[in-house]
């Protein structure tokens, strides 16, 4: 990130003629090079999309052909050409970054549009998640079971079993009554039409999310294009969050919301969007004491208290208590382990095979001091939007299932926040864990 | 109630508290060393993630790399180019054994007798030697009650405790019976 980015506005140059305060030269040069990363940043986005849309491989779940009209120009997408795509989409989003001072924003906003729509128009990318959400749906809707209380494995006559992630197929859903009760349309339609409205869902949550970043930044009197730029163009959020139509990019935006509404001097409705996005995935729910502590507001109290009525009163005769259990749903997610996760990574450094139970206690002892430590700083006046980036970040980087998409909570954070460091951390989790990806890079060819 | 009337008795709520833990709006001026501190550790944590990450990409190209050169070896010796070949590495005692599992000839993975080849030492010219072996009745997972056959380094070790069920493939593979 340039010095002159994010921070401050004010000192921005770009390419256009209305700021001319660069040298005829150095604008060329600029131009030149944002010219190039964004070709980077579209050709790699369309490599990927086209290889993806010929259908299953290692990296493309099994899915109802939704994009057969894009085949035809891509190969199969094997690891290979998916890491150099990964590696050359953050190698350019690196060099957008640096030169996002300069940038025009139309330029930045054209980018991120095109980069969104490429990955919309083509199939489902590096996750199942998104048949699970479906599944969830038509055993509620169409086969009356409760997604709370059983898996996907209770509907093995229904057509979307078969694209349910194996490791889930007996796995209650983890996620909020809210997101539940709002995925329940989809379980009318068939599953085309289906994973085409959970696309248009997250693209939709993703174009949310960008719009508030771009108005909490500019009310924080921060550049909105680069912060625009860091979120929208990042390799993590196209690639993984949406090309996988995650449900993390609702959550990411109910939490913009909240930040947006705070920033407006709305303290419940702020509260309101936080528990919302607790209800759609439990995560959200860590912005909710930095909230309640920097703005120590009744308002903010009784925003969060409404949403949670309102959600327990719509959600009880669907789900009964089931739906509101999250604290089950934690406890079962926390003892999953991902070869990605650091603490498995830090296992193996030092000889273990993997993580073991008494990791996980020091994790979350970790995780504990670290978030008493953000809520002790918030009291005393810490920015209340970084302490709840750093504890999204912290969850992210202490759990032992670590997923692509846990990397981008704390980034919309980040770009809006007055702790820069926060950023910069960000990203670099993020630059570690497309590291670790590439191992098939540097393995013999074949491997049969 | 007015909003500076309620946010006038809030201030009073909190006033009451000792200086050190009263709220504020804004952090005091010269907390750097706080700061500091933080970011030390920020970058001692992502040291050590980086260290971490680049051992388990080296580690796991290692693996892959030794895993390609088993299978060369399986087809090499057992003479069948077959892709489904399961490999089973030694996860408990942290050395370069691997067993490799194959069916005896064409057929579904697993549904004919297996012969498994255990690879060890260094790769030379891509492959790796192998010193010994067994077979497996179809659909039986390895362990020692299912093994049969035994032949080079495995007759030593103990690893068959199965009889060799009549008409199965038994003969050791030419080259890696010890």
């Amino acid at each position: 990130m340039s010095p002159e980015g994010i921070a401050a506005p004010a000192s921005r140059g770009g390419l256009g003629p209305a700021r001319a305060a660069d040298g005829s030269g150095t604008q060329r040069w600029v131009g030149a090079l944002a010219g190039v990363c964004t070709l980077v940043l579209l050709a790699a986005t369309l490599e990927i999309v086209l290889d993806a849309a010929l259908g299953h491989a290692p990296l493309i779940p099994r899915s109802p052909e939704i994009s057969a009209w894009l085949q035809g120009v891509g190969e199969r997408l094997g690891y290979r050409v998916f890491l150099i795509a990964l590696l050359a989409f953050s190698a350019a989003y690196a060099g957008m970054l640096a030169l996002a001072g300069r940038l025009p924003a139309r330029w930045v906003i054209a980018l991120v549009a095109a980069l969104n729509l490429i990955v919309f128009a083509g199939p489902i990318l590096l996750s199942t998640d998104v048949f699970s959400y479906i599944a969830y749906a038509r055993m509620g809707v169409v086969h009356g079971i409760n997604p709370y209380l059983h898996g996907p494995h209770t509907i093995k006559g229904d057509e979307i079993y078969t694209y349910v992630g194996t490791d889930w197929l007996r796995t209650a859903t983890a996620y909020g009554p809210l997101y539940t009760l709002f995925s329940y349309p989809v379980a009318l339609l068939g599953l085309k039409a289906a994973l085409w409205v959970m696309k248009f869902e997250a693209l939709l949550a993703s174009a949310g999310t960008l719009v508030l970043t771009w108005r909490c930044a500019r009310a924080r009197g921060i550049d909105p294009v680069p912060a625009l730029l860091a979120v929208g163009a990042n390799p993590l959020y196209v690639i993984y969050g949406l090309g996988g139509a995650h449900n993390d990019l609702i959550m990411t935006f109910l939490m913009m919301a909240a930040v947006a509404f705070t920033l407006a001097g709305r303290d419940a409705p702020a509260a309101a969007s936080v528990v919302a996005g607790a209800l759609v995935k439990v995560t959200a729910a860590a912005l909710l004491p930095f909230m309640l502590l920097s703005r120590r507001s009744g308002a903010t109290i009784i925003g969060a208290l409404a949403m949670v009525l309102l959600a327990a009163l719509v959600s009880f005769p669907v789900f009964g208590l089931h739906g509101l259990d999250v604290v089950a749903a934690l406890n079962r997610d926390a003892a999953l382990v991902s070869t990605d996760s650091f603490a498995t990574e830090i296992a193996h450094l030092f000889g273990k095979p993997g993580v073991f139970p008494i990791d996980h206690d020091l994790l979350k002892l970790a995780l504990l001091v670290i978030v008493v430590h953000l809520l002790w700083r918030t009291w005393r006046g810490y920015d209340w939007v970084a302490a709840s980036g750093w504890t999204l970040l912290a969850i992210a980087v202490t759990s032992t299932w670590l997923l692509a998409w846990y990397t981008l909570w704390s980034l919309p954070l980040a770009v809006v926040s007055r702790d820069r460091r926060l950023l910069f951390a960000t990203l670099a989790v993020q630059g570690l864990f497309i590291a670790h990806q590439t191992g098939p890079l540097f393995s013999p060819v074949s491997v049969s | 109630m007015s909003g500076a009337s309620a946010a006038a008795r809030r201030g009073d709520f909190w006033e009451r508290l000792p200086e050190p833990l009263r709220p504020r709006e804004q952090e005091r001026r010269g907390r750097g060393d706080l700061r500091r501190v933080e970011s030390t550790l920020l970058v001692l944590a992502f040291l050590l993630f980086a260290v971490a990450i680049v051992n388990d990409v080296v580690l796991s190209t290692h693996v892959a790399t030794r895993i390609t050169a088993d299978l060369r070896a399986w087809r090499t010796l057992t003479g069948h180019d077959y892709h489904n070949i399961s490999v089973e590495q030694d996860l408990k005692g942290h050395t370069t054994r691997d067993v490799l599992c194959g069916n005896t000839s064409p057929g579904p993975p697993g549904a004919l007798p297996q012969v498994c080849l255990i690879m060890t030492g260094p790769i030379v010219h891509g492959t790796r030697a192998s010193h010994g072996g067994f077979y497996l009745a179809p659909f039986t997972p390895d362990k020692r009650i299912n093994r049969y056959a035994c032949f080079g380094s495995a007759v030593a070790a103990g690893l068959c405790a199965a009889p060799t069920p009549t008409g199965a493939p038994h003969a050791p593979v030419s080259g890696a019976d010890g």
